[in-house]
């Protein structure tokens, strides 16, 4: 955690009620936060619905796009609990990272993860079988877990909602494909965990295929 | 400046490996002199790139940053010298060089914004929308689902920042009414501080738009804003659509109503205990023997307090509800909102004229009455009722 002073959240703190709008998707951005108390939903209207696609706690840092320019916001940020933030503005974003090391240091890890995950994702995303992108969401999962041995079997907490969110699947067809990998006996379903037997079979797939997708 | 003993410099012949794509390592190197060249393949097009770091520059900082295997193989052409960092070397680099760090987050910033818009371009989210268009939507979305501060904030915004687009004007109608519909459930209000009168005998459009809207209702203040349309207007001017213009919709029973007006009858009874009897009928569902029992109360000339007047006008809502005479009991409840604010029965009222607009089909009208009821207190049963009501009209 960052060690500020008192007179630094006097500056920049600012508190939020539960259920509150933090900001709103497609708002001009202007500002990024830093979360010092409390969890933050990160949401989004899909198709008329709102849908959750992260819960920040703190610790955590959102709207950190508009660092470098206005962008519209991209989802919603709620207060999930009584959430105390750090605001900043990007014109004070120099002082700050002046005054504030540590906080440019965690940005910067901030960045580099986030980076990360998105391309994973696109990786994901860009595969064309179903089943092969429902795989690569569970090696995804899996390599997100330091302490899993590969070679043996791997239980991962997750379900078909969460799979369905990261490879971009309708949640039916994700079901369909979950159920006939667990015919085949490659995986185990559970309530609230998937047990894959042997996750170097799946990335060996994975490879291949991607590796066809461009010869 | 003395460097952290951490840092080493490493000395590769030409054509070494440095790090291999995949490889998994904590360390981050600074080009000092030779030349260190770059290979990873594209993610969306297979593509092998190839790109020069340049002296000076820091390599390797991400995946070690982020603690996942590298992303490309970087290899040496020529006699090549590194700095070997560790993290905390870098770290403690860096806090004395914050140059450094704005540095890289501009460059991670525009690559995450590039990413960002190949995940949407694959998944099929257009790039070329309307922030403004879209931001109203946002706004539109809450207002449906009833969850009105939400809304207010999003429709608050859309003012903000695009007063002059085609939706402003609804965007503050929504604004308006959410003010007067129950604005966020904020610490000190009580309903005592609902102001439900209408100035009697007004005749003219009690709700209006004029361009010197600056000043916003104040949506999660305690309303001391003198701004603040009154929530009496918007009131009204909700009854008078709804009696003037929704009355097609039941128009077989409000023609069959009617009820003996051969009354007052010459009652020995006090009003309370009239009103008692009328509360056994209505209750035991002899809707018109209640009905009667109520009306003939506030027929007796100026005899009655008015808690009395208002549980007999409330009663007569009632009644008239239950025999599905919408139009008939609108009539008594908005006397209600107009004469007797100060009533327990107004929490009774807002539910049953929310239940009214939603028998009209109105379904925003009705979230909006039903949301009132549940910033009202004593929380009871009715308040829940309301909740219940809320949900299912947002399921369906």
């Amino acid at each position: 955690m960052l060690e500020l002073d008192e007179k630094f959240f006097e500056r920049f703190g600012v508190e939020y009620s539960p259920n509150e709008i933090i900001f709103c998707e497609y708002e001009p951005g202007n500002e990024f936060y830093f979360i010092q108390k409390g969890k933050v939903r990160i949401v989004k209207i899909i198709n008329d619905r709102e849908k959750t696609i992260d819960v920040l706690e703190e610790g955590d840092v959102f709207g950190e796009m508009s660092i470098l320019e206005e962008e519209p916001r991209s989802a919603t940020a709620i207060a999930g609990s009584h959430v105390r933030v750090l605001k900043f503005h990007r014109d004070n974003f120099d002082a700050l990272l002046q005054g504030n090391p540590q906080l440019a240091y965690k940005l910067l890890l901030i960045f580099s993860k986030r980076i990360y995950d998105a391309k994973r994702r696109l990786m994901i995303l860009l595969l064309d079988e179903p089943s092969v992108k429902v795989m690569d969401v569970l090696i995804m999962l899996a390599e997100q877990n330091p302490h899993f041995d590969f070679e043996g079997e791997i239980s991962l907490t997750t379900n078909a909602q969460q799979v369905a969110s990261w490879s971009g699947m309708a949640e039916a067809q994700v079901q369909k494909e979950l159920t006939q990998l667990a015919r085949v006996d490659k995986i185990e379903l559970f309530d609230d965990h998937i047990v894959v037997k042997n996750i170097r079979d799946f990335q060996r797939i994975v490879t291949s295929r991607r590796k066809n997708m461009y010869s | 400046m003395a460097m952290q003993s951490g840092i080493m410099t490493r000395v590769y012949k030409p054509g070494s490996i440095i790090y291999f794509e995949n490889d998994k390592s904590e360390y981050i190197y600074i080009l000092k002199s030779g030349r260190v060249l770059l290979t990873y393949t594209k993610i969306d097009t297979g593509e092998e790139v190839k790109e020069e770091v340049r002296q000076g520059e820091f390599f390797g900082v991400k995946s070690a940053l982020g603690k996942y295997p590298r992303e490309e193989t970087a290899q040496t052409i020529g006699e090549t010298t590194v700095l070997v960092l560790g993290m905390a070397d870098f770290e403690s680099l860096i806090l004395r060089n914050v140059n450094i760090v704005r540095k890289m987050l501009r460059v991670f910033s525009n690559q995450l914004r590039r990413i960002g818009r190949t995940v949407r371009t694959v998944l099929g989210e257009s790039d070329n929308v309307n922030p403004d268009l879209e931001l109203f939507r946002i706004g539109e979305h809450y207002y449906k689902a009833g969850d009105f501060a939400k809304s207010s904030y999003a429709f608050k915004k859309y003012m903000e920042y695009y007063p002059d687009t085609d939706n402003a004007k609804i965007a503050m109608e929504r604004i308006r009414t959410v003010g007067a519909g129950g604005p966020a459930p904020s610490k000190n209000q009580s309903s005592d501080e609902f102001d439900f009168s209408m100035d009697s005998g007004n005749e003219e459009p009690l709700f209006e738009f004029s361009d010197d809207d600056s000043v916003l209702p104040e949506l999660n203040g305690n309303g001391s804003s003198g701004g603040s349309p009154s929530m009496s207007s918007e009131f009204s001017s909700e009854m008078d659509d709804f009696l003037a213009d929704d009355l097609d919709d039941f128009s077989g029973d409000i023609d069959d109503f009617s009820f003996g007006d051969d009354s007052p009858k010459t009652s020995v009874k006090t009003p309370e205990e009239e009103l008692s009897a009328a509360d056994r009928s209505l209750d035991s569902g002899n809707y018109d023997t209640a009905l009667e029992i109520y009306t003939g109360i506030n027929d007796r000339p100026g005899s009655v307090s008015d808690a009395i007047a208002a549980r007999a006008e409330y009663g007569a809502g009632v009644c008239l509800f239950e025999m599905r005479k919408y139009k008939d009991a609108m009539g008594h409840f908005s006397k209600i909102m107009k004469d007797f604010q100060k009533s327990d029965k107004m929490k009774g009222t807002l539910y049953h004229i929310g239940m009214i607009f939603e028998a009209a089909g109105q379904k925003d009208k009705a979230i909006a009455y039903y949301n009132k009821v549940l910033n009202m207190t004593p929380k009871d049963g009715i308040n829940s009722k309301a909740l219940d009501k809320i949900k299912s009209l947002q399921r369906g």
